[in-house]
């Protein structure tokens, strides 16, 4: 499904970053960055008094010349970022959603780990799973 | 977005102007010639117009015309460029000529703009400009800088931008630079000028007319011609000029023809006239335009352009390109060099200026409006039918098209070709006109009419021609009266790109699209565009839109600053695809501000590597480096995929700590040689220890201070002989010639490869001194010499070997310390500067890793290919000042002087050899080593002195005492005791009376008193004092084991001086430290009590006088835990030493005397102890043997040890002292000192003995199954009588534990002696018959003489009464009976002097038979002079019971 999952940190650095592993790692890193900069301008589109009921999906980024990259961002500005395969037309907005809220479940309960430093990167086992798991159906 | 220097108006403008061309007679180009010019050159720097020119519209409307410019070329009939959609290779040579040169100006305005969280510094990292070309783009640049709307600019695009809009071919579908003029120019100094005149007018009309040529297009089929006469008027005749023209005007008409005078100025004269240079900004890209244009020779050779051999060499090898671009350079230079204009006065600039002028209004604009009007006229005339006519006809043929049009054409869209005349050709060319005069209004809407013509026509190319014209006049209109039509472009690019193929067209398109859209803020859509124009084929053009969009992203009102940087990576990739390094490394490192540090560390470390790699071909290496070592310190090496491809690493490898450099001076030592083993000293596998160091100072403090007679001199410094990070480095380290010095490196290999060093050795560089010379003689021959150089190696070597490592191999990430030796061969100052290597990666490591490593040259490497030379300095910064207030409050280093070395004459050096020296003893035992002293050096030693850390464990001997007995071979001495001993005479009962010797202590080596012995530095007791070079010599040292278990580490200081003095080096020490393991031995314990019989008869008088005589308890304990080694302790002798005791003979019972103890098992010793008289401060031993020889304690090395353990023995604790004082006052003879301090001590001296014992044993140990007897000693100091005294200070243990208390706790002085105290001061004894046969019936009463001793134990006067009555108080009556009464006088009064023994003769009476008590005479004791106190009862003795027996 996803060739690149990535959750970036309030502050714009990666929290975790995976992508399909026979591909440029580099250039997923990129773009996962390059898109910080539609997210910002998507949230600010929204103003400040509706920022609370802000929907968190933001719905397709910006296409490229081979992906699609969607953006998600959570109430406490974390980000989720996923790249689709451009020729992957089986995913539909409802796909995307939902792997999006599976992702926020899964962030929420390593944040819940209480030997969790919030601000370090992501090693959880589980979360490695779940991303695996959203990837691998692609391959 | 780069902001243009010029305004979008201008730019478009500039883009198109009217193209003028020119005809040059060749006397006319000499005229120009002289200038180093020719025509077209002479014109160009005049070529805008700075006056506003009027034209009339068709509509009679007076147009203004302003800021107009004209382009003015010499004709030049070949083409270069094909028409074909895709720039030649020559035109791309040069624009990528025209980019690499234009770079950012160096330490231009530093120009932040924030965005967001992100400040980014555009024009960071410039480089600098050495071209030219850069002059002119300063003033405007700082111009600019001024301006408020000034963001970043990025001259290398704008200059690509006009040169690739100046290189433009000319096309079919449009005129904008097409020629619309031609200017004729002869020299008045020609024959017949106006023959000339007409030769050139038929050359251009067979140009332009004959068909010979494509190339120039012309605009319209009657050319302006416009005649100009040259006149030289440095040579010329000004009349005849004049008067031609006058012909001229007559001919052409006033508005046609022009005479222009130049050359006023004489080059000679002029030289010193500074007249403005115009043409420099211009000429060198004109020049390359030239050469692109086709002609391909530097127009400073070229004659007459039309006389070109046009069929002459092809542009097509680039190498041919590549030559002509070089000379063309050079050209360049050549003519920046020789001045342009020389013969041109201020007021020459002038008249062609009035020139170009009087050409443009009086010539070219009427021309102009001419044909405007013409066209207007003939599509007004067609305007009625046109239309309908076209479309009726279009419709009578089917759709057919225009005759000239194939079918096949129709398909091909781009192909389509009007014939020159078509009407729809016309409005464009209208258009056209009207464009290049500003008359945008009109230009719009012929544009409009002629879009509209060519697209139902389907005639692509010439419908997005259209389009985009009509784009462009419409944004230049002033006034706004429509909306700018984006899509118009959009079309117009779309057209070009796609459907017309033309990438030149659709590039120049999008360059204006994108610059109007800028202007109107739609930085997006601008950004997209220039995305979109990027393609595979172009990678400048690529890379200059990327840049240009990534400058988009960060005008944008929210500015995207990872879009920009982003897409600045890709502009660089492009840049360097592209062979534009150094854009590359701009646009990285721009890139890199964004993505610093923000944890994307793969990106970043893409970045980095990229710019570490630029950096490097464009020969940074600083950049390099640092980009490098970014990368490889943040471990980031997860991306071993990028570096795979990594060829070159610029990195100083491998890594030194340069800090962690430790120097070593001297031998390295050998441990051990044979049986022998070497003194410790210090090496460089030991960890320096701060404590450690701090005692190795103090030791060396002491001996320093002993050998120098009790005073430390103020210039001493400890000896270091290792140097590291933690030393005190302030001073240059003192080196000795001969002896090496190694220096120890710490390498680390950052890297996930091995590495291999080889041929690694110090570089240094030193300066040759004489230091037994004095100084000033040896300034003058301060020679230096230095190894850096490689020829020199031969002859440094001769002064300092220096030691090549072969080969040093380093692990992936490993640490790894190297150590180098120098060796040097003379005297002076040594300074080590760094270090050089050969560095390789292993071939073994496989082909993924095809690192060749490289180091900062230092030369040329050897072309191994696979090895480099490298060199890396060993700089060290000292340690933080932090003393004074301006060190603490700034930031400053000391200097660490670690690899300064000074280099000194020869000193002796010694070595310390130790012979049969034991690990482990139990403890109190004695064991004989030997040790050895070298003197390896040539210079003779002397002043050898020890110190150490425990100096009662070992013993050199005393001198003084000749010890014949002990053999000085160490080979002699199996199992033969330490001692001397001596048999007992065969029939002497053991323990009988002990033999005495009197010693005094300074036969030992200890002074009396506190000095000599409280620090523990001892003489070497050298035969002659001297050790000659080479000479070596064996001394036996006794060692005794520590009397606490466990393991000591005990430290020597071996302190020796050279013998010939004044050397820099004043002594030099080594040092050894061994551990010894001390297991438990005997427990003693003794006791000791006053005898309170009287000596026997048989005792000398003089002991008898002086009532000295005590009773000693020794219990002797086997607390040995090893029972399966030690089998049992025989206790070979007592013995004791004292000023005023000795033993005097065994009282146990006799089958007690075989003194052995097993394993846990107590022994008591008894012996009587008597009092002697002192003599002179000397000790009295004596000995008492319980086996059958006697040891003579008073010798080596018993006596040796019971000195060094014993100072004094109240000396070692506080609290006594104060009573040390008291008795020494006494002694000497200071008159009862009176108060309680003084009494007390007196008191209390009655109680003291000063008396040590000396247990002397032998272990009977199983060792390797054989016996082994082991010997020694035991040491118990009795104090105080009463008082258990131990050889084991427990007591130590305990103080520990007390708490600390700050204050001084006051002694205690004030306090009376206490009653138990002052109840010792007399002895008394009852001496009596023990049994008294009395004939009761003869006589009842029975009288005993009885005397009473009393002797006074103090040393003072005591009162003493004595009160014989018996106590009346009793009140039991039991004594009714058996009671007896003294006779005579009741009660006594005495005063007795110090020690004084006095007999009282007693009389008892006794009535019956029976035992009676005589111990009923109390005695009180006072001191005499304490008239305060009252009388103490002393202590009764025991009972005394006597028997009266009834004789009958």
């Amino acid at each position: 499904m996803a060739v690149c999952i990535a959750v970036i940190a309030k502050e714009n650095y990666p929290l975790y970053i995976r992508s399909v592993p026979t591909q440029n790692e580099l250039k997923f890193h990129y773009t996962v960055h390059t898109s910080l900069d539609v997210v910002e301008e998507k949230i600010s589109a929204v103003g400040k008094a509706m920022a609370d009921q802000r929907e968190l999906y933001l719905g397709l980024l910006y296409p490229t010349e081979d992906y699609k990259v969607y953006g998600y961002v959570t109430n406490s500005k974390v980000k989720f970022v996923i790249v689709v395969d451009s020729s992957n037309t089986s995913l539909r907005d409802n796909e995307i959603r939902s792997m999006f809220r599976k992702l926020h479940n899964s962030f929420t309960d390593v944040m819940c780990n209480p030997f969790y430093n919030p601000g370090d990167t992501i090693q959880s086992k589980a979360f490695d799973g779940m991303v695996s798991a959203m990837m691998v159906q692609a391959s | 977005m780069a902001q243009c220097v010029q305004s979008v108006h201008e730019f478009i403008q500039d883009s198109f102007v009217p193209m003028v061309a020119v005809l040059c007679s060749e006397d006319a180009e000499k005229v120009t010639r002289k200038n180093n010019l020719n025509f077209s050159e002479l014109l160009r720097p005049f070529c805008r117009l700075t006056s506003e020119g009027h034209m009339r519209d068709p509509n009679n409307q007076v147009q203004v015309v302003k800021n107009l410019r004209i382009s003015v070329n010499n004709v030049v009939t070949r083409p270069s460029v094909p028409a074909s959609g895709t720039p030649s290779l020559a035109q791309r040579l040069l624009l990528s000529e025209v980019v690499s040169t234009c770079q950012p100006a160096e330490g231009g305005v530093a120009n932040v703009i924030t965005a967001g969280d992100y400040d980014l510094n555009i024009s960071d990292r410039s480089l600098k400009a050495s071209v030219p070309w850069y002059r002119d783009w300063r003033d405007t640049l700082t111009e600019l800088s001024t301006s408020k709307h000034y963001t970043a600019t990025t001259p290398w695009f704008e200059a690509y931008r006009e040169t690739f809009l100046q290189s433009m071919p000319a096309a079919d579908h449009e005129f904008l630079n097409h020629y619309l003029a031609c200017l004729l120019v002869v020299s008045s100094s020609e024959a017949v000028p106006v023959e000339k005149f007409l030769k050139l007018s038929q050359e251009q009309h067979r140009i332009q007319h004959s068909g010979e040529y494509t190339n120039p297009k012309w605009f319209i089929p009657n050319t302006l011609k416009y005649y100009v006469l040259l006149h030289d008027m440095s040579q010329g005749d000004e009349h005849r000029a004049d008067s031609v023209y006058e012909d001229m005007k007559q001919r052409y008409g006033a508005q046609g023809c022009y005479l222009l005078k130049v050359n006023s100025r004489t080059a000679a004269a002029g030289a010193d006239e500074q007249i403005p240079d115009p043409w420099s900004q211009y000429l060198h890209k004109s020049k390359q335009v030239l050469c692109v244009d086709g002609s391909l020779v530097n127009s400073l050779d070229s004659t007459h352009p039309l006389q070109l051999d046009t069929s002459g060499d092809t542009p097509g090898s680039l190498d041919a390109l590549r030559a002509v671009a070089v000379e063309t350079k050079a050209g360049t230079a050549a003519a920046a060099a020789a001045s342009h204009g020389a013969c041109l006065t201020l007021n020459d600039h002038d008249r062609i200026r009035q020139f170009i002028q009087e050409f443009t209004f009086r010539g070219l604009l009427p021309h102009i409006e001419k044909n405007i009007r013409q066209l207007n006229d003939q599509l007004v005339s067609r305007k009625g039918l046109s239309r309908s006519l076209f479309s009726a006809t279009k419709k009578w043929f089917g759709g057919g098209k225009v005759p000239e049009k194939s079918i096949a054409e129709l398909k091909n869209t781009s192909g389509l070709l009007y014939p020159p005349e078509a009407p729809e050709l016309q409005i464009r060319k209208m258009a056209d006109l009207c464009f290049l005069v500003q008359h945008y209004e009109l230009a719009y809407s012929c544009y409009h009419t002629a879009k509209k013509d060519f697209l139902s026509d389907q005639a692509m190319l010439y419908a997005a021609g259209a389009l985009e014209m009509a784009a462009v006049s419409a944004f230049l209109q002033g006034g706004a009266p429509r909306p700018y039509p984006a899509h118009y472009m959009d079309t117009a690019i779309q057209t070009y790109r796609d459907v017309c193929k033309n990438m030149h067209l659709a590039e120049r398109c999008a360059l204006l699209s994108a610059e109007i859209l800028k202007s109107q803020a739609k930085f997006s859509d601008a950004a997209t565009l220039l995305i979109k124009m990027t393609s595979e084929d172009c990678d400048l053009r690529s890379a200059l839109l990327l840049e240009q969009a990534a400058h988009c992203f960060i005008n944008m009102r929210n500015p995207m600053v990872r879009k920009f940087a982003f897409h600045m990576i890709l502009a660089g990739h492009r840049f360097s695809k592209a062979g534009q390094k150094r854009h590359a490394l701009r646009c990285y490192c721009q890139a890199m501000q964004v993505y610093k540090g923000k944890g994307w560390s793969l990106a970043e470390d893409h970045i980095n590597f990229t710019i570490g790699r630029q950096s490097f071909t464009l020969r940074q290496p600083e950049n390099a480096v640092s980009a490098f070592r970014h990368i490889l310190t943040n471990e980031s090496q997860q991306a071993s995929s990028q570096q795979a491809d990594l060829d070159s690493v610029l990195l100083p490898l491998p890594y030194i700590n340069s800090s962690a450099t430790r120097v070593y001076f001297g031998h390295e030592r050998r441990l051990a040689e044979g049986e022998k083993q070497a003194a410790t000293h210090v090496s460089l596998d030991q960890e320096f220890d701060r404590d450690l160091a701090a005692m190795w100072r103090d030791l060396e403090e002491q001996v320093v201070a002993s050998a120098n007679r009790g005073v430390v001199p103020a210039t001493f410094q400890a000896t270091q002989c290792c140097l590291n990070s933690q030393t005190d480095n302030l001073r240059f380290p003192l080196a000795v010639v001969e002896e090496p010095i190694i220096v120890e490196v710490v390498f680390r290999n950052p890297l996930k490869v091995p590495l291999v060093l080889s041929d690694v050795s110090l570089l240094w560089k030193f300066t040759l001194k004489d230091f037994s010379r004095p100084q000033d003689a040896a300034v003058g021959d301060a020679l230096a010499f230095s190894n850096e150089k490689e020829t020199l190696t031969k002859q440094s070597d001769d002064i300092i070997a220096t030691e090549v490592i072969p080969e040093f191999f380093l692990n992936p990430e490993e640490t790894k310390v190297a150590r180098l030796k120098l060796l040097p061969h003379q005297t002076g100052q040594l300074n080590i500067l760094g270090l050089v290597y050969n560095l390789a990666s292993t071939p073994s490591t496989g082909g993924v890793w095809q690192y060749t490593a490289l180091v900062l040259f230092i030369g040329p490497s050897p072309a191994d290919g696979t090895s480099v030379r490298g060199r890396q300095d060993l700089e060290i910064q000292g340690p933080r000042l932090n003393q004074t207030k301006e060190e603490k409050t700034s930031v400053s280093h000391g200097p660490d002087r670690r690899l300064d070395p000074t280099i000194t004459p020869p000193m002796p050096l010694l070595e310390v050899f130790f012979l049969q020296f034991p690990t482990a003893l139990l403890c109190g035992e004695i064991r004989k080593a030997y040790v050895e002293f070298c003197n390896v050096s040539g210079v003779p030693l002397c002043g050898l002195r020890v110190v150490s850390t425990h100096p009662d464990f070992f013993t050199f001997g005393s001198s003084s005492l000749a010890t014949p007995l002990t053999p000085l071979s160490p080979t002699s001495f199996e199992n033969c005791s330490a001692y001397k001993t001596l048999a007992t005479p065969p029939g002497a009962t053991p323990g009988s009376v002990a033999a005495v010797t009197l010693v005094s202590a300074g036969d030992f080596g200890l002074g009396e008193g506190g000095s000599g012995t409280s620090n523990g530095v001892a003489e070497i007791p050298l035969e002659d004092r001297v050790l000659k070079p080479g000479q070596s010599t064996q001394l036996p040292l006794w060692l005794r084991g520590p009397d606490h278990e466990g393991v000591h580490e005990i430290n020597f200081l071996f302190y020796y001086e050279s013998a010939v003095k004044g050397g820099k080096i004043s002594h030099r020490v080594l040092r050894h430290t061994v551990f010894i393991c001390a297991s438990r031995s005997l427990c003693v314990r003794a006791t000791a009590c006053r005898s309170n019989t009287l000596p026997e008869e048989e005792a000398e008088e003089e002991d008898e006088r002086r009532n000295g005589s005590m009773l000693v308890f020794v219990d002797v304990e086997n607390i040995n835990t090893n029972e399966a080694g030690v089998r049992e302790f025989h206790i070979a002798q007592v013995s004791s030493s004292s000023k005023q005791w000795r033993l005097h003979r065994c009282i146990n019972p006799a089958e007690d005397k075989d003194c052995k103890l097993n394993s846990r098992e107590r022994g008591k010793l008894c012996f009587r102890a008597t009092r002697c008289k002192p003599v002179q401060e000397k000790y009295i031993f004596a000995d008492l043997s319980l086996g059958n020889e006697q040891i003579i304690s008073s010798t080596t090395p018993c006596a040796d040890f019971f000195f060094r353990r014993c100072p004094p023995s109240d000396s070692r604790r506080p609290p006594v002292a104060v009573e040390t004082q008291g008795r020494l006052s006494r002694s000497q003879g200071a008159g009862p000192g009176g108060g309680a301090e003084d009494l007390t001590s007196l008191v209390r001296k009655c109680n003291e003995v000063d008396l040590d014992i000396i247990v002397l044993w032998k272990a009977f140990v199983v060792e390797d199954n054989k016996q082994v007897i082991l010997e020694g000693q035991l040491h118990v100091a009795l104090q105080t009588i009463g008082k258990e005294a131990c050889s084991l200070t427990q007591k130590e243990e305990a103080q520990e534990m007390v708490l600390l208390k700050f204050k001084p706790e006051l002694p205690p002085p004030m306090t009376r002696p206490s009653m138990e105290q002052l109840s010792h001061l007399i002895k008394t004894n009852l001496h009596y018959p023990e049994s008294y046969r009395h004939p009761f019936i003869h006589k009842s009463l029975c009288l005993v003489p009885v005397t009473l001793t009393l002797s006074n134990c103090s040393l003072a006067q005591v009162d003493v009464i004595i009160d014989l009555r018996h106590k009346t108080t009793s009140p039991e009556s039991l004594e009714v009976h058996g009671s007896f009464t003294w006779l005579g006088q009741t009660q006594y009064k005495l005063q007795l002097r110090a020690q004084e023994v006095m007999r009282v003769p007693l009389r008892a009476c006794f009535l019956h038979a029976g035992v009676y008590n005589l111990g009923t005479p109390r005695v009180f004791a006072k001191l005499a002079d304490q008239g305060a106190m009252c009388e103490t009862s002393q202590q009764t003795a025991t009972p005394a019971l006597i028997i009266i027996i009834n004789d009958t």
